[in-house]
């Protein structure tokens, strides 16, 4: 599977799955894809169906009326599979994390897709509200490789 | 349309381009374009924070949560949900919170996205019961608004009674004398 995810990291298509986003991080996909940011440099491509991805980029907090075509598009997609969680909603479940109508964020779907005995094989969280456009091609230069990591958990114990 | 036109047209289109010059920018390899203005994850400072949760309740999504236990108390971060309101720089009586303009966050370890900040609670003089209080926030409270040694190294439960107490005994003289 290590080598699979590595034959992947040459040119990553990606499927745009929206969950009931509010529309702000689709628009910075658009963003990320127009001549000024050019995501293609890197060979990503929008494709129309999840049979053709690489990568899934899943925006919004995921309602309970998406979850079943979720999980579908998810089960459709040929392994290595990555998830790419993009804004507040989809890495945490942004403001609607504890509404009655969303599961809130891609963790609670991971459990779901345990119990279901789907795999996937790499998550990438990417928090913004929305997203910069820089901030998706520095997910996309991670998953490849390009650059290293920034992000890193603080603790601090006061006396 | 005519073979020169179909010839000519394309030419053209190059020579607006080269007008244009290149515009992509080489983000990754470059430093990005970001505005003063922009708001990007915060940063909290140990050295200042007192751990009184106003950032708690100002929090729109929760991203800011206040974990009591026995006798710690812990202020966490979980940027995977923060909506970079910055509205916790504004409520904090420490200044205690900075706004960076940092957005490249992303990451393939959920457990990067946390950021934690942990409080001791004091101990009560009375009942020796850990209370909800830390030592920065009784020394804050102290400094903005004087109240007695009596009442500083309290609980609030132990501090209500021994008020009541004093109030009753200064009426009516010593509880427990009288009957």
């Amino acid at each position: 599977m290590e080598k699979k995810l590595e034959r992947l990291k040459k040119s990553i298509w990606v499927f745009h799955l929206n969950t009931g986003s509010c529309n702000g991080c689709d628009i910075e996909i658009l963003d990320a894809l127009t001549p000024y940011h050019d995501a293609e440099r890197f060979g990503v491509k929008l494709v129309g169906s999840p049979r053709h991805a690489d990568v899934l980029l899943l925006t919004g907090p995921i309602t309970l009326e998406s979850l079943p075509k979720v999980i579908n598009a998810i089960e459709a997609t040929p392994r290595p599979r990555i998830i790419v969680a993009l804004g507040s909603c989809g890495s945490g479940g942004g403001i609607w994390h504890d509404t009655y109508s969303t599961i809130g964020g891609v963790n609670n779907l991971l459990k779901i897709l345990k119990e279901r005995g789907i795999e996937v094989d790499a998550v990438y969280y990417v928090p913004g509200c929305p997203i910069r456009p820089e901030a998706l091609l520095y997910a996309i230069a991670l998953v490849k490789g390009l650059v290293e990591k920034k992000a890193k958990s603080k603790v601090a114990v006061v006396e | 349309m005519n073979p020169v036109k179909k010839i000519v047209k394309p030419l053209e289109v190059l020579v607006i381009a080269g007008k244009t010059g290149k515009v992509t920018v080489k983000y990754p390899f470059e430093e990005p374009l970001v505005s003063p203005e922009f708001r990007g994850k915060i940063e909290i400072d140990p050295a200042k924070c007192i751990g009184c949760g106003a950032c708690v309740n100002a929090c729109p999504p929760n991203a800011l949560e206040m974990i009591e236990s026995e006798d710690k108390k812990t202020l966490r971060y979980f940027v995977g949900r923060c909506i970079f309101c910055w509205r916790c720089i504004d409520v904090c009586p420490v200044g205690a919170i900075k706004g960076t303009r940092e957005f490249e966050l992303a990451t393939n370890d959920p457990m990067d996205l946390y950021d934690y900040i942990v409080h001791s609670k004091v101990v009560c003089e009375e009942c020796k019961h850990p209370s909800s209080e830390t030592a920065r926030m009784l020394k804050y409270v102290w400094e903005k608004a004087p109240i007695t040694e009596n009442y500083n190294n309290k609980c609030p439960e132990c501090r209500k009674k021994s008020f009541i107490k004093a109030v009753a005994s200064r009426r009516a003289g010593p509880i427990g004398e009288k009957a």
